[in-house]
C-alpha cells in the first residue's frame, strides 16, 4: 500500500503560509481570517484520516462464455477500517468490455461494512483471459492524501468463438477403421447398397436379395458399404493475419475451426489440429467431448507469432498427421511457407481442402494510381497461388465475413463432385 | 463564477486605485480559469493567490476599520478552492449518490466552519491589545501552523 500526498495539500499549505506571512507583513488581520481555513482544513483532515484496511474478493459468474455473451463479475469489499472515498477499478483485458455498471467506481465505505459491487462484462473477442486484478485508491474526506494498492484475485475466463452455421460437412475421400457416419468405399455392414454377389455359407438370410434370386434361380445376397468414421485434421495458418477494427482473419479461422471441430466430433469422427506458424503446435486426432474441450481450449490460445528463425520451413513433420486423414486448411494465403507446406501435404497424398480466409475485407481501399496497380498485381499473384492448388487437384473455397462458411463448403463439395465425374 | 463575484467585491467596495485592484483580481480570475481548463493545480494556486493579493491591496488602500465581511470572503474563497480542485479531477470513476451527498455535506460544513472561525478570529483580534509580544506570538503561531501542517503531511509511507 502506497501513501501519496495530493497536489491540493501543497496548494493549501502555500496559500495558508502566504496569507499568514502577508497578514503579519501588512498588519492586516483580515488576511489571517482568509488564510486560517487553508491551514485548518488540511490539518483536521490529515489528523482524522486513517489507513484503510479493506479485504477484496472477486468472483466471476462463470469460467467459460461464448463470444458476444454477457456475464457478471462480483467484487466484494470487506472493510475493517473504511475510507471516505474509495475508487475501485477492475482491470479488464482487451476483448472484454463493460456492459453494465461503472468501472472504475467511487464509493464510501465505513469500518466493518461489507459491500458487493456488480459489474456486467461483455465478451467481445474470443481468447483465454485472466480477470480479477483490482486497483484501489482510498482518499481522506477532502482528498489531501490517498492510499493506493492492488489486489490480485485473477481467475481464468475462457471465451469461445461463436459457432458458424454449417449445413453439410465435407466428406473425406478415405475413411478409418472404426464405425461412424461416413459411407466407406469398402464393403461391410451398413445401409448403403454396394453390390450383389452369390450366396456363400455363413451369409445371413436377411441379406438375400429375393428378386435377383428368383430371376437367376440361385441365391444372391446384397452387399453394403460400411459406415466408418474419418480422421479430420484442421490446419491453421498462423504465420500472419490481416486485421482491421478489432477483427482479423485469425478470428474467422478460429470461428470456423471451432465450428468444424464441434460438428465433426458430433458425428463420431476423430478430429485433430495443427497450427502452423511462428510456433508449430498440434493435437493428434481423437474423438469425444473431452477432445472437443481440449481442442477448443487450445484453439483459443492460438495467436500470431512472428518467427524469423523458421523462415525456410515449408514441411509439416510426418508425426503430426495420421495417414488417410482429411486436412482442412484455414489460411489467408498470405505467407508462402504455409502455401508450400500445403502443397507438400497434397504431394504426400493427403486429402486436402483449402478454405481461404479472404484478407481483402480487412484492407483499406487503394488510393492513387500506384496503389491501385500494386493491388492488382497482388491479386494476380493470389490468383496464381489459387491456380497452383487447382492444378494439384486441391479444392479451394474463399470465405469472408460477408458469406457463410456453409456456402464455401458447398463450393468445395461441388468441386469434389465434379472432379470425380471428370476422372470417372 | 463565484470567484468573479469575489473579485468584484473589492473592486466595487474600494474607492482608491480601483483600476489596479480590478486588474489584479481579473488576473487571478483568468489564471483560475486557465488552471481549470488545463487542469494545472499550480496555475490554480496562482489564481487564488492573485485574488488574495487583490483583497490585501483593497484592505491596505481602504484603511480604517476592520472589514466585517472578511469571514464571508474567506468562506467563499474556500468554496471556490474546493470546487476548483474537485473539478480538475479528484480521482476517477463515477461516484455513487451517497458519496456525492457526503461530499456536498462535508464541503458545506467546511465552508460554514471557515466563516465561523473567521468570525471568531475577527472578534478575538478586535478584543486583543496590540503589542510586540502579541505580534511575536502571532508570527510564531503562523510558523508553527505551517510547520505542523507540513509535518502531518509528511508522515512516513506505509
Amino acid at each position: 500500500m502506497t501513501r501519496t500526498v495530493a497536489p491540493k495539500l501543497a496548494a493549501y499549505t502555500a496559500l495558508a503560509a502566504a496569507g499568514l506571512v502577508a497578514a503579519i507583513a501588512l498588519r492586516l488581520q483580515e488576511l489571517v481570517v482568509l488564510a486560517a481555513p487553508f491551514a485548518l482544513l488540511p490539518t483536521l483532515s490529515l489528523l482524522l484520516s486513517r489507513r484503510p484496511a479493506i479485504h477484496v474478493d472477486v468472483e466471476l459468474e462463470r469460467e467459460r462464455a461464448l463470444e458476444g455473451d454477457d456475464l457478471e463479475a462480483r467484487i466484494e469489499l470487506d472493510a475493517d477500517a473504511g475510507a471516505d472515498r474509495l475508487e475501485v477499478l477492475l482491470e479488464l483485458p482487451r476483448g472484454i468490455g463493460v456492459s453494465d455498471g461503472d468501472d472504475p467506481v467511487a464509493l464510501a465505505i465505513a469500518g466493518d461494512e461489507r459491500r458487493k459491487l456488480r459489474l456486467g462484462l461483455h465478451c467481445e473477442r474470443w481468447g483465454g483471459y485472466r480477470v480479477g486484478r483490482v486497483f484501489l485508491r482510498a482518499q481522506d474526506r477532502f482528498g489531501f492524501t490517498s492510499w493506493e494498492w492492488q489486489v490480485d484475485r485473477r481467475s481464468p475466463l475462457k471465451i469461445y468463438p461463436r459457432e458458424e452455421f454449417i449445413q453439410d460437412l465435407l466428406r473425406p475421400l478415405e475413411t478409418q477403421v472404426f464405425s461412424g457416419n461416413h459411407v466407406a468405399r469398402q464393403k461391410g455392414e451398413g445401409i448403403e447398397f454396394a453390390d450383389l454377389r452369390l450366396f456363400v455359407p455363413g451369409d445371413r438370410v436377411r441379406h438375400v436379395n429375393w428378386r435377383a434370386t428368383a430371376r437367376r434361380g440361385e441365391l444372391w445376397v446384397n452387399e453394403q458399404h460400411a459406415e466408418k468414421n474419418a480422421d479430420v485434421v484442421l490446419f491453421l495458418d498462423t504465420f500472419t493475419e490481416a486485421s482491421h477494427g478489432g477483427q482479423s482473419t485469425l478470428d474467422l479461422a478460429l470461428r470456423a475451426a471451432a465450428s468444424l471441430t464441434a460438428r465433426y466430433l458430433q458425428q463420431k469422427d476423430r478430429v485433430g489440429f495443427v497450427t502452423f506458424g511462428g510456433m508449430l503446435n498440434w493435437f493428434l486426432p481423437a474423438t469425444g467431448t473431452t477432445q472437443l474441450y481440449r481442442l477448443v481450449d487450445s484453439l483459443i490460445d492460438t495467436q500470431i507469432v512472428l518467427n524469423y528463425a523458421w523462415r525456410d520451413i515449408d514441411v509439416l513433420p510426418r508425426r503430426t498427421l495420421p495417414p488417410k486423414a482429411m486436412v482442412i486448411a484455414l489460411t489467408p494465403l498470405l505467407d508462402d511457407r504455409a502455401v508450400g507446406a500445403l502443397l507438400d501435404l497434397r504431394a504426400r497424398g493427403f486429402d486436402l481442402v483449402v478454405v481461404e480466409i479472404s484478407p481483402c475485407p480487412f484492407m483499406p481501399a487503394p488510393s492513387g494510381e500506384v496503389a491501385v496497380l500494386a493491388r492488382r498485381i497482388w491479386e494476380l499473384r493470389r490468383d496464381t497461388v489459387r491456380g497452383r492448388f487447382q492444378e494439384a487437384g486441391v479444392p479451394l473455397a474463399v470465405w469472408d465475413e460477408e458469406r457463410q462458411l456453409a456456402q464455401g463448403l458447398e463450393e468445395v463439395i461441388a468441386f469434389r463432385r465434379r472432379a470425380r465425374v471428370a476422372s470417372a | 463564477m463565484l470567484l468573479a463575484v469575489l473579485v468584484a467585491y473589492p473592486a466595487a467596495a474600494g474607492d482608491r486605485l480601483v483600476a489596479l485592484v480590478t486588474i489584479v483580481g481579473s488576473t487571478g480570475w483568468l489564471l483560475l480559469a486557465l488552471g481549470l481548463v488545463g487542469r494545472w493545480p499550480l496555475v490554480l494556486v496562482w489564481g487564488l493567490a492573485a485574488f488574495g493579493a487583490e483583497y490585501a491591496l483593497f484592505l491596505r488602500l481602504r484603511g480604517g476599520s476592520v472589514d466585517a465581511r472578511a469571514p464571508y470572503v474567506a468562506a467563499a474563497l474556500l468554496l471556490v478552492t474546493e470546487l476548483a480542485f474537485l473539478s480538475i479531477g479528484r480521482g476517477q470513476g463515477s461516484a455513487e449518490r451517497g458519496l456525492v451527498a457526503r461530499t456536498v455535506v462535508a464541503t458545506t460544513a467546511a465552508v460554514g466552519g471557515a466563516a465561523l472561525v473567521g468570525g471568531l478570529l475577527l472578534v478575538a483580534s478586535g478584543s486583543a491589545s496590540a503589542g510586540l509580544a502579541v505580534e511575536g506570538a502571532g508570527v510564531a503561531a503562523a510558523v508553527l501552523a505551517v510547520a505542523f501542517l507540513v509535518r502531518v503531511a509528511a508522515r512516513p509511507r506505509s
